[in-house]
């Protein structure tokens, strides 16, 4: 079970998270939600160890993950919100180094990435270098560089971000797939259709604290209305409509 | 049984090489070599084969150059049968020297983004199952390797060919032996400092300024690394004489060429007491070096790599961008259409901000610099006044140098791409048809240069010789200045910075064999000419039919261009295979 414990994180006294609390039983898949900074990369960040909370710890099997980073990061997938790819690089040898540096064994890895690259319909491009991908194909690359190993956790951040519809479909039923087999997921994402469709609990953030917590169908439930309403009830003080009313009268302006 | 003891020590090989520390290493290597800095887009990818060998190029040539001084045929028809060539090997010696520190700091200064770990390593790597200090010994060892690599690369030519050119004289093998021994640990010494030094540079700004000033400041830094190599390849005629006459006191302590110089000829018996002191400084100093940049590496990286996640991606500036009263008047005066107005902003912060082209730029500035600092230390030597130095050919010629380096440069930047991937905005919004890049150029360049020149030439000379003498001088440069852009322009049909590199042609060479006639025609005779003109107006007119020959041929090769080939392009057409001879232009 991987468990945060009353994280909180601050940036020169600033606080940009606090007090979070939240585990992650396998077979869950827990969606998070949040406008632009409430909080969700620096959870994100935190929970892949990339960065120390100021206070509370990420608990992974009831140990703090920072105690062997290593350990815990050979049982992590992790998709990043932007895929920071080598541009020279192949396809395949990207996925042969992360492999590689996983410590996968030779034969199996090799088998794997062809396998994978078909299925995620990159095969035909393996050999050519990420500099030419498009954003939906590096995705995919940063997709296959996260499961390949069969990791028992995932963090995708905005894993959705360029892909094709097709992939998009596939990437869905993937992580509901993940859920099935026992994994632990946490899925960071804009997309409330996507967070409702494919997460069976929901994290909604705001200004870095928590503002709602609990299975995606209660949410709903408390509130009576979709995730979306929900959402926008919770978290935006901004009247949407009135926006994009104010948007085209700008754009009328001489 | 010996193929089997080949494929087990191959096998094991292999095996070792896929661990995930040298797969590693292998990757820091790659991307020191093709990659660095934050684009998600290849960049200027030559491949190593091609950087090694442009690299190991410089030492070749001019070791066979030198075949003409050390030659026994040629050294016997000068008359010179009783030469010691280990004496007259010393300029030589100490220019290889600086050569091997130039191009090995260049290295260091070009793939500067590189040397460290950067922000995408801290995503590929930090999340997976290695630790961070495994991730800096792998990069260490990558940097290590890129040393020697770039040490023999740059030096190997020459530590065979100069020696064998110098010893061609000499019967014994001994000597050549004993001669490229020690100008192989000369120069290899030389180079390691080099590449070191600017490690170090690079390390010390790291482990000293928070990463948005080190971001800032990075760029002045790499500069004045840039203009000092530019320098220190101008010294390679001055200081091995300063030096044989036993002048080079205190500043030949200052620069480390002048070390490895006194430790070569120290090893080979024939330092005076200058440089013998200096060779004692040369391998503490490698050491000092190497010290000092591996301490600064360490704590650069604790700094910096290890707090990726905690330092915000942007480098946005809460600063709001000012309107500037200079825009303005340029607005009103010099840039008419919404084209000229829109792109000479894009070009100028393209110059200002973009990094290959600010690199390529201060190189050329630096030389101006150098070469004009040079002209004048030459005007003031032996002059009585100032007004004698100011009279110069030397004092006279340096608005000349300035402008003419200043303009080719910056004719050169203008091919240098940036983001090919963004020119879709001005593929979708010009005028294809419009013509209006030549002029814009033009203006770009008129604007970069002669501000300064007037500013400067004018109230100096002035001051110094009075409002005629001043006005003429302001005049033959503002003219001179006018007709090299036109030049330069000639059938120069694209948006600076948009379209993709030139292919290399034929007539490449030929350029570059022009851009060195021009400016021994531009900065060297004119400048010889002009004192006598400044002494007598008159005489200027004699140089109005030179102008007019060079305001008419590219204004005639414009006239004469067809439509097709005055289109703007975004993509540089590959060289014909048949070429249209125009003939029916003649029955017109």
């Amino acid at each position: 079970m991987l468990e945060a414990v009353h994280l909180t994180k601050s940036y020169a006294s600033l606080p940009v998270l606090q007090d979070l609390s939240f585990s992650l039983r396998p077979g869950q898949v827990l969606g998070c939600l949040g406008p632009n900074g409430s909080g969700k990369s620096t959870t994100v960040k935190m929970l892949t160890g990339l960065l120390e909370p100021t206070r509370g710890v990420v608990q992974f099997d009831g140990h703090n993950i920072q105690d062997d980073l290593t350990a815990y990061r050979k049982r992590l997938g992790y998709v990043p919100e932007e895929a920071h790819l080598y541009p020279y690089l192949t396809g395949w040898e990207y996925l042969e180094l992360i492999g590689t540096l996983r410590g996968m064994p030779r034969d199996d890895l090799y088998k794997k990435i062809d396998s994978l690259l078909e299925l995620f319909s990159l095969h035909p491009n393996r050999h050519t270098s990420i500099g030419s991908y498009s954003k939906g194909m590096r995705q995919r690359v940063l997709l296959i560089a996260a499961i390949m190993d069969n990791p028992e956790i995932f963090i995708f951040d905005e894993p959705l971000s360029g892909l094709d519809v097709t992939s998009a479909l596939i990437f869905k039923n993937l992580v509901q797939a993940l859920g099935q087999q026992g994994k632990l997921v946490f899925y960071c994402s804009h997309v409330l259709e996507v967070v409702e469709k494919v997460c069976s609990d929901v994290l909604i953030l705001r200004k870095g604290v928590v503002i709602a917590q609990d299975s995606v169908a209660n949410i709903g439930q408390i509130l009576g209305q979709s995730l979306e309403n929900t959402f926008l009830h919770l978290v935006d003080d901004v009247d949407t409509m009135s926006v994009a009313r104010d948007i085209v009268s700008v754009m009328k302006a001489a | 049984m010996i193929t089997a003891v080949i494929d087990a020590f191959w096998r094991a090989w292999s095996d070792y090489g896929e661990r995930p520390f040298w797969r590693m290493v292998q990757l820091f290597v790659d991307r020191i070599f093709r990659g660095g800095g934050d684009a998600d887009t290849e960049g200027l990818d030559l491949g190593v084969g091609l950087v090694l060998t442009l690299l190991a190029m410089p030492g070749g040539f001019v070791s066979l150059l030198l075949l003409n001084k050390y030659g026994t045929f040629l050294q016997w028809l000068r008359g010179n049968t009783n030469v010691d060539p280990l004496l007259v090997a010393l300029p030589d010696e100490y220019f290889f020297i600086v050569l091997s520190m130039t191009v090995t700091g260049a290295v260091a200064v070009w793939r500067w983004d590189a040397i460290f770990p950067d922000r995408r390593d801290y995503m590929n790597l930090v999340p997976l199952p290695i630790s961070t200090r495994t991730i800096f010994f792998a990069n260490l060892v990558a940097v290590f390797f890129l040393v020697g690599l770039i040490a023999f690369d740059v030096n190997a030519v020459s530590c065979i060919l100069f020696p064998a050119v110098v010893g061609a004289t000499q019967s014994k093998f001994l000597f050549f032996a004993k001669f490229a021994m020690v100008h192989a640990v000369g120069v290899v010494l030389a180079s390691i400092f080099a590449f070191f030094a600017v490690f170090a540079v690079l390390g010390l700004l790291m482990a000293v300024l928070p990463p948005r000033a080190f971001r800032r400041f990075s760029t002045y830094v790499r500069g004045i690394v840039v203009i000092y190599l530019v320098a220190l390849l101008c010294t390679t005629a001055a200081v091995p004489d300063a030096l044989r006459r036993g002048n080079g006191t205190s500043w030949t302590f200052l620069m480390p060429s002048c070390w490895f110089l006194g430790l070569c000829q120290s090893w080979r018996g024939r330092a005076g007491p200058v440089l013998v002191a200096l060779s004692r400084l040369a391998i503490p100093g490698v050491a000092a070096v190497v010290g000092v940049a591996l301490c600064a590496y360490a704590v650069g990286y604790q700094r910096h790599f290890v707090r990726i996640a905690e330092i915000a991606d942007s480098t946005a500036s809460a600063r709001a961008p000012r309107t500037s009263r200079l825009g303005l008047l340029l607005d009103r005066l010099a840039l008419r259409t919404p084209f000229q107005k829109g792109c000479f902003r894009f070009v100028c912060r393209t110059l200002l901000r973009s990094e290959a082209h600010r690199l390529v730029l201060t190189a050329v500035g630096g030389l101006s610099l150098v070469l004009a600092s040079q002209a004048l230390m030459d005007a003031f030597e032996g002059a009585k006044s100032w007004r004698a130095a100011a009279l110069s050919p030397d004092a006279l010629s340096i608005p000349f140098i300035l402008s003419f380096l200043v303009i080719v440069g910056l004719r050169l930047v203008f091919e240098i791409p940036v983001e090919l991937r963004s020119n879709w905005i001005f593929q979708l919004m010009l005028d294809q048809d419009g013509e209006e890049c030549e002029p814009l150029a033009r203006k770009v360049m008129l604007i970069l240069v002669l501000p300064w020149l007037l500013v400067v030439a004018f109230p100096v000379y002035a001051y110094l010789e009075g409002w005629v003498v001043a006005g003429l001088h302001t005049l033959l440069v503002t003219t001179w200045a006018v007709l090299l852009t036109n030049i330069v322009l000639i059938r120069f049909r694209k948006l600076p910075f948009t379209c993709t590199l030139p292919v290399f042609k034929q007539h490449s060479f030929v350029t570059l064999l022009s851009v060195g006639f021009g400016f021994l025609l531009y900065a060297v005779s004119t400048p010889e000419f002009e004192p006598s003109a400044l002494a007598e107006p008159l005489r200027m007119i004699s140089l109005v039919p030179v102008a007019l020959v060079a305001w008419y041929v590219p204004h005639r090769l414009a006239k004469n261009t067809i439509d097709i080939e005055k289109k703007l392009i975004f993509e540089e057409p590959p060289a014909r295979a048949v070429e249209a001879l125009g003939l029916g232009d003649y029955g017109r």
